[in-house]
């Protein structure tokens, strides 16, 4: 191929398109790469290069106009949704998408916050770096409850590719042996603070079945030969991850698959490519390659493949599936099923509690850790009397209070500059990640008459939290208080709140995988039942949300449906 | 250049140097060099060159407030935070930072309750002292912030919170400057590794460098 990574046009007919260059975009990429595969991997945003372009990276408060915040006229202007996030500061506001470029819909009476990274790596970017295994109840929670199809996949099927993945990203956590959270290949865990390990100790001995353990996160604790390899060093603990990090301290795209996928010289980019859609050859039932709009002129393009990867993001992908229709596919691509678009999640964050720690004044922690504690979800177990379906885990972390606190107390002077100088009282919270059930009728789709700039029909999202969600925010809030208590904290305090959904930023659901043809989008290696050549690997192919944290889950299984793809090919099937 | 800029860029090249060696040790050479592109380390190296604007007592008009205005308010600031060993608000220019984040990141809304606070202020001491704040005692100014600060005297709770918002302007900018986050308080931009636990007694500043970012 040529000695340039990016192109423009070209006639070529690539082995393998895949669309994206986030997190599953960049796993499908390195895979064929390695592989030996011509791949294009087509991205609608600009380039983003590592490193160079990490212009927020490790500026001082004082170094920055507003001091970490964003000046309102262009939160107005281009980001009212986006500045919603709570890693929208000036460091990282080119990272977003311009809302004004990115409009959308909601039904009467629902809300759904939608974040966009349109770059290169796209929210590799700005991810929260949270890494969990799915287990085994996990994979068994809708065949148990009937809401939501049977995952056509269990733990035996994916846990050698959470391996590949893990390996590879660099994923540091704790060996834990817990029933429904298979432990990974970890690099070692961060540390705990003493106020931390002092609670685990207590709730190991309260709450057997509650255990508090450090955090998985995708940073290089102690960075192996592979991560040197892709030019990635030790996590600096700056914790200032979403403005980029030229050390590689976490996985990015751009940290660790595109070094890898770029080094085998199989792989070409086509940045500012928004795909408008799929073309299909309905006499092969193929896809032949997709078309896609210029960013910036809005002029049309084509590009060829033998197969594509549809890794644009959960809403991302359906919306080029519903895009693209043909005579067979009225209704959308690989959609004879009809739930193309359904069953759209995310996760609920609207429980939390907080509460004092007494002692430990003589002591304070170093450096910013990229992750905090959790108390993985203890109601796997499915249980009648719970009141509800599914069950949630619980985030917190220790952290010795500073002027951020302080602050608001009464005082003036000389006396008040040196209390907010001093260390406060160490401080606890938890915050909930509760699973989002399922449901037919929480969809997105294509809206009757509004189009973008691009052309292309605008997402209407009709989505909504149900009872179920409330009342396991409710028991999660209660929980949470009395554990607190439990284990010695002082004004412990709980919270319920009523965000709508989104803003968790793990939309997953809409091109779902199932057995059953009739009732699904996708097969269980996430090749579509209606056309063989068409894959979708990231959030879209979930069947439930699971209470974990989607993206390893997603590397996972992209890595695992290349592998696949390659052997049907190899094979003349595809 | 300068010999001033000379100085700064040779403090600047050996800090890299430093730095950089720092870092081979931990990474080896080749990838301690290849890091060099990256913002990362050239950022990490001038952070600390970029001074605060300090104090100058040519005043003019603002965005926000009027000439008059900023007066008071930089009264206000050396009294709530006031230069001890290290400097204080008004030495760094927290009015000045106040009145341009006010304008940029705030509403109007907010904008006009932080001038109807300056205006009650002054008429609170004309009412009692028939002089402008800035002009009264030092005594008599704390006294009387110290009344709004806790709602009592003069003052009523929708006032009291007022100034809490302004004690909030005046901590977010005086703690975000270079003096209030590395001089009074302690900052490190690159820690390197995560310490769950060190010895601290309260004579030693607390972090300047948390709680800013996520």
């Amino acid at each position: 191929m040529s000695e340039n990574l990016y192109i423009e046009s070209t006639k070529e007919v690539y082995d393998a398109i895949v669309i994206g260059s986030g997190i599953s975009g960049g796993w499908a990429a390195k895979e064929f790469c390695e592989r030996g595969l011509k791949t294009l991997m087509i991205e609608r945003g600009r380039v983003v290069e590592h490193k160079k372009d990490y212009i927020g990276e490790n500026k001082a408060p004082w170094q920055q106009p507003y001091r970490t915040k964003v000046n309102n006229l262009l939160v107005k202007e281009q980001h009212q949704i986006q500045q919603q996030c709570y890693a929208f500061t000036d460091a990282t506001k080119h990272f977003f998408g311009n809302d004004k470029d990115l409009p959308y819909t909601t039904t009467k009476e629902t809300n759904f916050t939608w974040i966009r990274a349109n770059q290169l790596g796209g929210k590799s970017l700005l991810w929260h770096r949270q890494s969990y295994r799915l287990g085994e109840y996990d994979f068994n929670a809708n065949k148990n409850d009937g809401y939501g199809n049977d995952w056509p996949i269990r733990t035996r099927d994916i846990d050698k590719w959470y391996s590949h993945v893990e390996k590879h990203a660099g994923i540091s956590g704790s060996l834990d042996n817990l029933e429904n959270l298979p432990d990974g290949e970890f690099l070692p865990p961060f540390e705990m603070n003493s106020p931390e390990k002092a609670l685990q100790a207590k709730f190991a001995k309260l709450y057997p079945d509650r255990p508090l353990i450090i955090g998985r996160t995708a940073h290089l604790t102690k960075p192996t030969q592979l991560h040197f390899s892709q030019g990635r060093v030790q996590c600096q603990a700056r914790n200032e991850c979403q403005a980029g990090c030229s050390f590689g301290g976490y996985f990015s795209t751009q940290s660790s698959t595109l070094p890898a996928a770029a080094a085998t010289n199989n792989l070409h980019i086509a940045p500012n490519s928004v795909v408008h859609s799929l073309i299909y050859d309905e006499r092969t039932n193929r896809l032949k390659g997709v078309r896609v709009i210029d960013n910036d002129d809005l002029s049309p393009r084509e590009y060829f493949a033998k197969v594509v990867f549809l890794c644009a993001s959960t809403i991302g992908s359906t919306q080029i599936l519903m895009n693209s229709t043909s005579k067979k596919f009225p209704r959308g691509l690989a959609n004879s099923s009809g739930v193309l678009g359904h069953y759209l999640m995310d996760h609920n964050y609207n429980a939390a509690a907080s509460g004092d720690i007494e002692g430990f004044e003589d002591e304070v922690d170093r450096g910013r850790r990229p992750t905090g504690l959790i108390i993985p979800n203890f109601y796997f177990k499915p249980d009648a009397k719970r009141g509800f379906l599914r069950g949630y885990a619980l985030a917190g972390q220790a952290y010795r209070e500073g002027w951020q606190s302080l602050q608001h107390q009464d005082g003036l002077g000389v006396e008040y500059k040196n209390k907010l100088k001093q260390a406060g009282k160490w401080r606890f919270g938890l915050f909930a990640q509760g699973e989002m059930l399922p449901r037919f009728e929480n969809q997105m789709r294509l809206h009757p008459s509004l189009t973008d700039k691009w052309g292309i029909p605008q997402i209407e999202f009709d989505c909504r939290f149900s009872d179920n969600e409330t009342n396991m925010m409710i028991d999660a809030a209660e929980q949470a208080e009395k554990m607190l208590k439990a284990v010695g904290l002082k004004n412990v305090s709980s919270r319920v709140m009523s965000n709508p959904p989104g803003l968790a930023i793990h939309e997953l659901g809409t091109a779902r995988m199932g057995r059953d043809p009739k009732t699904s989008i996708l097969n269980a290696f996430n090749q579509s039942h209606d056309i063989p050549n068409l894959f979708v690997t990231d959030g879209a192919s979930f069947c439930s949300s699971a209470v974990q944290n989607p993206s390893l889950t997603i590397m996972a299984l992209t890595a695992r449906a290349v592998n696949f793809c390659i052997k049907e090919m190899n094979a003349k099937r595809i | 250049m300068t010999n001033k800029q000379k100085q700064i860029s040779a403090i600047a090249s050996e800090s890299r140097r430093n730095f950089v060696r720092g870092l081979s040790s931990i990474v080896g050479t080749t990838i301690a060099n290849t890091l060099l592109s990256g913002n990362s380390l050239s950022v990490a190296m001038t952070y600390s060159l970029t001074s605060p604007s300090i104090e100058s007592e040519s005043l003019s008009a603002g965005k926000v407030f009027s000439l008059e205005q900023l007066k008071l308010l930089k009264n206000i600031c050396a009294i709530v935070i006031p230069k001890t060993n290290t400097l204080g608000a008004a030495e760094v220019n927290t009015h000045g930072f106040i009145d341009n984040q006010l304008f940029h990141c705030y509403e109007p809304f907010t904008q006009e309750k932080m001038k109807r606070l300056l205006t009650l202020i002054d008429n609170v001491t004309q009412e009692k002292f028939s002089s402008l704040f800035t002009d009264i005692k030092k005594n008599q100014q704390f006294q009387l912030l110290t009344e709004l600060d806790t709602g009592k005297g003069n003052f009523e709770a929708s006032q009291q919170a007022d100034f809490k918002v302004l004690k909030q302007l005046i901590c977010f900018g005086y703690y975000t400057s270079e003096v209030g986050a590395s001089k009074e308080l302690r900052y490190l931009a690159v820690p390197g590794v995560y310490q769950g636990s060190i010895p601290y007694n309260d004579s030693e500043p607390n972090w300047g460098s948390k709680g800013l970012h996520y």
